[in-house]
């Protein structure tokens, strides 16, 4: 167990980077990530996952996180997101720190699917294979999700596209 | 995606994700030397990148908070329901009958069944302990119908031990086939990921005193109660496994008639 333990500990940072760009927000962020661990703790007393630890990692966390969502709709509650989810060292300029705030926002708006799938290869650094096998599709579909984030977030931030509205 | 004169989407973004194969890849930086547009959304694309680095990046090297610990949350769960679970899932192997005090009497050698008994014990030790995927067929947190199960099966009531005083929780149990008979398989598993499995076939033997032998790197203790005979079978120094197998045995005689 402590083998076990050790080895998802090292995985806790990548989890809390992705829970926190999944949600937007710092607490819900790591709340997801205690959830996943306790939940990945209770399996592991009996069914050890075979293969490697993140995709599995990161797919309980994923369903857990669209469970919740799910739950949300259904009582919605006031919710903040962190309009800029941290404070520089070195303040940027107002127009680099609007980018980030802007494109904050718009990864916000995205489908939950194509957040899901951009977040996997673009900030985790997965491959294709390795983010597919974590949300159980096909690759094709997750290059389709991918391609159709990256344009929808360009169209957003820039307003070369669609406006706002019409992306969800 | 293969068509060489012209680049889809599913190329552009594989090839900024690094995905594409060397040859396709010079294929697609060709084409794009004349393609403007195509060089405009990558390079927006890895932009996107480059912000959600600045945005999230840094969360990764924060420190962690104590709370998403993953050794706290598991000593939490072991001092929390974990533990009544396995309370509640029921405990001691007994015999409807109680079974009489033998501890004490000493430890002798094993004879030629008794040799056939705890080779079967080893045998099931050796096979299922490495097993990942599927080392029990029902798992511990289903206590209670692993106790019944094995029951029926063994024609003798159960009661499972509680070994978590000593540090081992139930894994869970299997039926195998035995000498003549049926057999229970239960592993236990410390928290450093040692496993222990207690084999118990029906016995109409005597009770018997523990035995104790080793082989293999493998210590194996047995005995028979009134109507089961037990092997207690584990890679530990053998004071440690007989301590084990007092506390299978002492949680008979507190266990209740059932």
């Amino acid at each position: 167990m402590p083998g076990f333990l050790d080895d998802i500990e090292t995985l806790v940072p990548a989890l809390r980077r992705y829970a926190r760009a999944l949600t937007g927000n710092a607490d819900r962020a790591d709340d997801l990530v205690q959830d996943c661990l306790e939940r990945a703790i209770a399996k592991q007393s009996l069914w050890r996952p075979i293969g490697p630890l993140r995709p599995w990692l990161f797919t309980i966390m994923i369903n857990l996180h669209r469970n919740d969502r799910r739950r949300r709709r259904a009582a919605p509650e006031a919710e903040a997101l962190d309009v800029l989810p941290f404070e520089p060292a070195s303040p940027p300029s107002q127009g680099a720190r609007l980018a980030l705030a802007e494109t904050a926002a718009a990864l916000d708006r995205l489908p939950a699917e194509q957040r899901e799938a951009l977040l996997l290869v673009a900030l985790e650094g997965m491959s294709y294979a390795e983010a597919a096998g974590v949300l159980g599709v096909p690759v094709g579909t997750l290059m389709s999700r991918i391609g159709r984030a990256r344009e929808a977030l360009r169209a957003l931030v820039d307003g070369t596209g669609p406006k706002l509205r019409s992306v969800k | 995606m293969n068509d060489r004169n012209t680049i889809s989407e599913a190329d552009l973004n594989a090839y900024v994700d690094g995905e594409l194969a060397p040859a396709r890849r010079a294929a697609v930086e060709a084409l794009l030397a004349d393609s403007p547009r195509d060089r405009e959304r990558i390079a927006a694309w890895r932009e996107q990148g480059a912000t959600l680095a600045a945005l999230y990046g840094h969360v990764a090297d924060e420190a962690m908070p104590a709370r998403l610990s993953p050794h706290r949350l598991a000593a939490e769960r072991r001092g929390g329901f974990g533990r009544l679970a396995v309370a509640a899932a029921a405990v001691a192997l007994v015999l409807a009958g109680g079974a009489g005090g033998w501890i004490g009497r000493g430890l002798v050698a094993p004879d030629a069944a008794e040799t056939t008994l705890i080779g079967e014990a080893e045998a099931a030790h050796v096979l299922y302990t490495p097993e990942v995927l599927h080392p029990v067929e029902v798992s511990g947190a289903e206590g209670a119908h692993l106790a019944k199960w094995l029951s029926r099966r063994l024609d003798r009531t159960l009661i499972i031990p509680d070994l978590a005083p000593e540090g081992f929780s139930l894994v869970g149990g299997r039926l195998l086939p035995a000498a003549g008979s049926a057999a229970a398989l239960l592993m236990y598993e410390s928290d450093d990921g040692a496993r222990i499995t207690l084999y118990v076939v029906p016995s109409a033997g005597e009770e018997t005193a523990m035995r104790v032998s080793s082989a293999d790197g493998l210590t194996a203790v047995s005995w028979h109660a009134e109507t089961l005979g037990c092997v207690l079978v584990g890679a530990l120094p053998r004071e440690t496994l007989l301590r084990l197998a007092k506390a299978s045995y002492g949680s008979l005689d507190q266990a209740p008639d059932i």
